[in-house]
C-alpha cells in the first residue's frame, strides 16, 4: 500500500434519537494511501457517508482519531475544519449542487475566494480546471444551461481548483446515465494517476467500484470486506 | 365637531363623533396604505432597473478588484434575482412601510414645529374662551386693538397696525342650486394689508411671487371686492383672473357677494383658500341689517356678532403676552363672549388636544406595532428563502466559508432590498409631497422634511435586517451532515 494519507483510528459515530442511541460507525480503523482510489460500498444505513463526512471534515466523530496528511482533524474546531477544507479537500456531490445564479466559471472560482489568491492567479486555476473537465467553452454557462455530465464536471472542476489532495466523492455516478458516469469516473481515473490525488468515492454501482483500486465493503458501521481490484 | 361642547351627544353622554372620527382615520390610513401599494407595485420596475444597475456596478467592482467582501455582495444581488415574486413582495412590503412611516414621521415633525414656542416675536391667538372653531364679534377686534395700545412701551407689537389681524372664515358656493364641491369656496377674510406681513408662507415670498402678491394686495385694498385665489382651486373652478364671479354665503346665509377675481397664491401656498377683504363681508353684513327685503326688523344677521374667528397678535416678548393676556382673561374687558389668548403654539396645542390620544397612539402603538409586524412579514419570507437554501448553504459550508459569511450573506439580502425600498419610497414621498410644501391653512406649511432620505433606507435596512436575523442565525448553523444526509 502507498503512504497513508489519511489514517481512522477507533473511529467511533453515534446520533441520539430520541432516547434511543444509533451507534452508526463502531471502532473503525482504516488507512487510504497518498493517491488511492478507494470506493465505500455498502448497503444504506452502513455507515459509508458518515465515514466519508467524518473524513472529510464535515461531521466530528463521537471518539476515535482521523488524520488528514499531517493535521488531525478530529480535534479542529468548526471553522478550523471550515479552513482546512478549503486547501485540501475537494467535494463531489451526486447532485452537483452548483449554485443556480452563478456561472460555471463563478462556481469553479467560489473556493478561490476564501485563499489568498490575486485575481489573475484564480483566474488561472479556474481556466486550468475547466480546461482539464473538458468545458473550457462553456465557462460563462449557469448551471441550468449544461447537461447533467457537464454540471457534475463543473462539479469536478471545483473540487480540484484549490489543488487538494484529498477528493471525495459521494456517489458522483448516481444522478447520470451510463455514457456520462463513465465519462466521470474516467476523469477521475485520471485524477489519480495524472495529478496524484486521493479519491474516496461512496457508491452503490459495483461497475464504478471496480474502477477503484480497493473498494471497502460496510456493514453495520463496521468494515466487513476489503477487496484490492 | 370634534373637541367641541356637542349639543348631539346621546342621552347616555356618547359622543357619535368620535365613530366618525374613528371611522374618518381608518379610512385615510387604509387608503394611504393602498396608495403606497399601487406606488410600490408602480415602482417595482424601476426597483428592478436600479437592482439591475447595482449589480453591474457591483460586479465591475468584484472583478476589477476581486475583492472577497465584493463577490459576496455580488452573490448577494444574485440571490435576489433568484425568485423575482418573492424580492418584490418583500419590496412592496417595506416600500408601504417606510412611505408611511415616513409620512407620519413628517405629520409629526409638523406638528411638533407648530406647537413649539418662540421665545421672541412670536404669534398669539385670540379666541373664543370655549367654542370651536371660535366666532367673535366685531368689536372684541376694535377693544382688543385698545388693550394693546394700552401696553407699556417696549410691549407694543413693533411694527404697530402692521402686527395685527382679525380671520373671519367664509364658506360660499358659486352654485347655491347644486353646491358641488367644485363650486365651494373657502376664504380667510383679512385686511389686505396684513397678507403680506401676517400669513405664513406668504411673508417670506421673492421675486414674481412676492411682486405679483404686492399687486393683487394693492388692488385689493382699492377694490373691496376683489378675491385672491389659490391657483389650484382657480383650476377646479374651472376660473380666471379677470372674472367676476357671484358667491352665495353658506357660512353666512343670505348674503350674496360680487368677486372679482384679480391674482392667485403661488403654487403649494394655501392651496383651496382664497382671500377676500374683510370689509366687503362687514359690508355686506351691515348692508342686510339694513336693506334686505327678507330682514324686515332691521335685525343684525345671525353671524354679525360671530363674524371674527381669530385675532392674531405679533407680540415682542413673552412679558408683552403675559401681559396682555391678563388684560384678555379680564371679564371686565372682553365679557360677551369672554375670549383667551393664547401663543400660537400653545393654540394649536390646544386645537390638537382633542387629537392628543390619537397622535400618542399614531406615535407609540401604530408605527411601533408596523414595525414589529413587518420585521415578522420579512422574517417569513427570508426563512422561506433560507429554507429552500439551506442545501445551498450547506454546500459554501463545505467549500470552505466560515458560518459569518453565511450569516451576512442572507442579512446582506434582505437589507440591500430594505435599503432600496426605503430610500425609493421616502424619495418618492419627499418629490412628491416635499417639495409642494403644503399651507394647511393657518397651521403653516406642510412638508417631508429632507432627513427622511436618511431615516428612510435606515428604517428599511433596519427592519429587514431585524426580520432576516433569525433566519440568517439559521442558515449560519446548518448541520452540513445532517442537510446531505436528509437529502440522500
Amino acid at each position: 500500500m502507498p503512504q497513508p494519507l489519511v489514517q481512522v483510528r477507533d473511529l467511533h459515530k453515534s446520533f441520539t434519537r430520541g432516547t434511543e442511541r444509533i451507534d452508526v460507525l463502531r471502532d473503525l480503523t482504516l488507512d487510504v494511501g497518498a493517491a488511492e482510489f478507494l470506493a465505500l460500498m455498502g448497503p444504506s444505513g452502513s455507515g459509508k457517508t458518515t465515514l466519508l463526512n467524518l473524513i472529510a471534515g464535515l461531521d466530528q466523530p463521537t471518539g476515535g482519531k482521523i488524520t488528514v496528511g499531517e493535521n488531525v482533524i478530529s480535534e479542529m474546531s468548526e471553522s478550523e475544519l471550515a479552513r482546512w477544507r478549503t486547501r485540501h479537500v475537494g467535494f463531489v456531490f451526486q447532485f452537483y449542487y452548483l449554485l443556480p445564479v452563478l456561472t460555471a466559471y463563478e462556481n469553479v472560482e467560489l473556493p478561490l475566494l476564501l485563499l489568498p489568491l490575486t485575481k489573475e492567479q484564480r483566474k488561472k486555476q479556474v481556466t486550468n480546471a475547466l480546461a482539464l473537465v473538458g468545458l473550457p467553452d462553456r465557462m460563462s454557462h449557469r448551471p441550468g444551461q449544461l447537461s447533467g455530465g457537464q454540471q457534475q464536471r463543473v462539479g469536478i472542476a471545483r473540487a480540484i481548483v484549490t489543488d487538494p489532495e484529498l477528493i471525495v466523492a459521494d456517489e458522483p455516478t448516481g444522478d447520470l446515465d451510463t455514457k456520462s458516469a463513465d465519462e466521470i469516473l474516467r476523469l477521475m481515473e485520471i485524477l489519480r494517476e495524472q495529478l496524484g490525488k486521493t479519491i474516496i468515492m461512496v457508491t452503490h454501482d459495483p461497475k464504478a467500484a471496480a474502477r477503484a483500486q480497493r473498494t471497502l465493503h460496510l456493514e453495520k458501521g463496521q468494515l466487513v470486506r476489503d477487496v484490492v481490484h | 365637531m370634534f373637541g367641541m361642547p356637542t349639543d348631539a351627544m346621546t342621552p347616555t353622554g356618547f359622543d357619535p363623533s368620535m365613530f366618525m372620527l374613528s371611522g374618518y382615520l381608518l379610512g385615510l390610513l387604509g387608503g394611504l396604505n393602498l396608495l403606497a401599494i399601487i406606488l410600490g407595485v408602480v415602482t417595482l420596475p424601476v426597483f428592478f432597473l436600479v437592482l439591475f444597475g447595482v449589480e453591474q456596478v457591483a460586479r465591475v467592482t468584484a472583478n476589477v478588484s476581486g475583492w472577497f467582501p465584493a463577490k459576496l455582495v455580488l452573490y448577494m444581488f444574485r440571490g435576489l434575482r433568484r425568485s423575482p415574486l418573492r424580492t418584490s413582495l418583500t419590496y412592496i412590503a417595506l416600500f408601504v412601510l417606510t412611505l408611511v412611516l415616513s409620512l407620519i414621521y413628517s405629520v409629526l415633525v409638523f406638528i411638533g414645529r407648530v406647537t413649539t414656542e418662540k421665545e421672541a416675536d412670536f404669534k398669539a391667538i385670540a379666541t373664543h374662551k370655549t367654542i370651536i372653531p371660535s366666532q367673535m364679534p366685531r368689536s372684541h377686534y376694535e377693544d382688543f386693538k385698545k388693550q394693546l395700545a394700552k401696553l407699556p412701551e417696549g410691549m407694543r407689537p413693533v411694527n404697530g397696525e402692521a402686527d395685527i389681524m382679525s380671520w373671519s372664515f367664509f364658506f360660499g358656493t358659486t352654485d347655491p342650486i347644486s353646491k358641488r364641491p367644485d363650486s365651494n369656496i373657502f376664504a380667510f377674510c383679512v385686511e389686505p394689508r396684513k397678507i403680506l406681513t401676517m400669513m405664513d408662507g406668504l411673508d417670506d415670498l421673492t421675486g414674481k411671487e412676492k411682486a405679483d402678491l404686492d399687486a393683487a394686495v394693492a388692488e385689493m385694498e382699492r377694490n373691496p371686492q376683489a378675491i385672491v385665489m389659490s391657483k389650484m382651486r382657480m383650476k377646479k373652478m374651472n376660473l380666471q383672473i379677470g372674472q367676476t364671479i357671484k358667491v352665495t354665503g353658506l357660512s353666512y346665509a343670505d348674503l350674496v357677494f360680487d368677486l372679482q377675481i384679480i391674482g392667485e397664491l403661488p403654487d403649494g401656498k394655501y392651496d383651496n383658500i382664497s382671500f377676500i377683504n374683510s370689509a366687503y363681508l362687514f359690508r355686506q353684513l351691515d348692508a342686510w341689517k339694513l336693506n334686505n327685503p327678507k330682514n324686515r326688523t332691521s335685525e343684525p344677521h345671525p353671524m354679525d356678532a360671530k363674524c371674527i374667528n381669530l385675532i392674531w397678535v405679533r407680540l415682542p416678548n413673552k412679558e408683552a403676552f403675559e401681559r396682555l393676556a391678563a388684560a384678555v382673561n379680564d371679564t371686565g374687558n372682553f365679557s360677551s363672549p369672554q375670549i383667551k389668548l393664547e401663543t400660537a403654539s400653545s393654540g394649536f396645542g390646544t386645537f390638537l388636544e382633542a387629537f392628543k390620544d390619537i397622535l400618542w397612539g399614531m406615535k407609540y402603538l401604530m408605527a411601533p406595532a408596523m414595525v414589529a409586524i413587518m420585521c415578522l412579514v420579512i422574517a417569513n419570507a427570508i426563512s422561506i428563502g433560507v429554507r429552500e437554501r439551506r442545501t445551498e448553504m450547506a454546500v459554501l459550508k463545505v467549500l470552505g466559508f466560515q458560518p459569518r459569511h453565511v450569516l451576512f450573506l442572507v442579512v446582506g439580502e434582505a437589507m440591500l432590498v430594505g435599503l432600496m425600498a426605503g430610500f425609493m419610497s421616502t424619495l418618492i414621498a419627499f418629490r412628491m409631497i416635499g417639495n409642494l410644501k403644503l399651507q394647511i391653512a393657518f397651521f403653516g406649511a406642510f412638508f417631508v422634511p429632507a432627513e427622511v432620505l436618511i431615516y428612510g433606507p435606515m428604517l428599511g435596512a433596519f427592519v429587514s435586517v431585524a426580520g432576516s436575523l433569525m433566519p440568517a442565525l439559521a442558515a449560519k448553523n446548518v448541520k452540513v451532515a445532517e442537510v446531505f444526509s436528509k437529502v440522500a
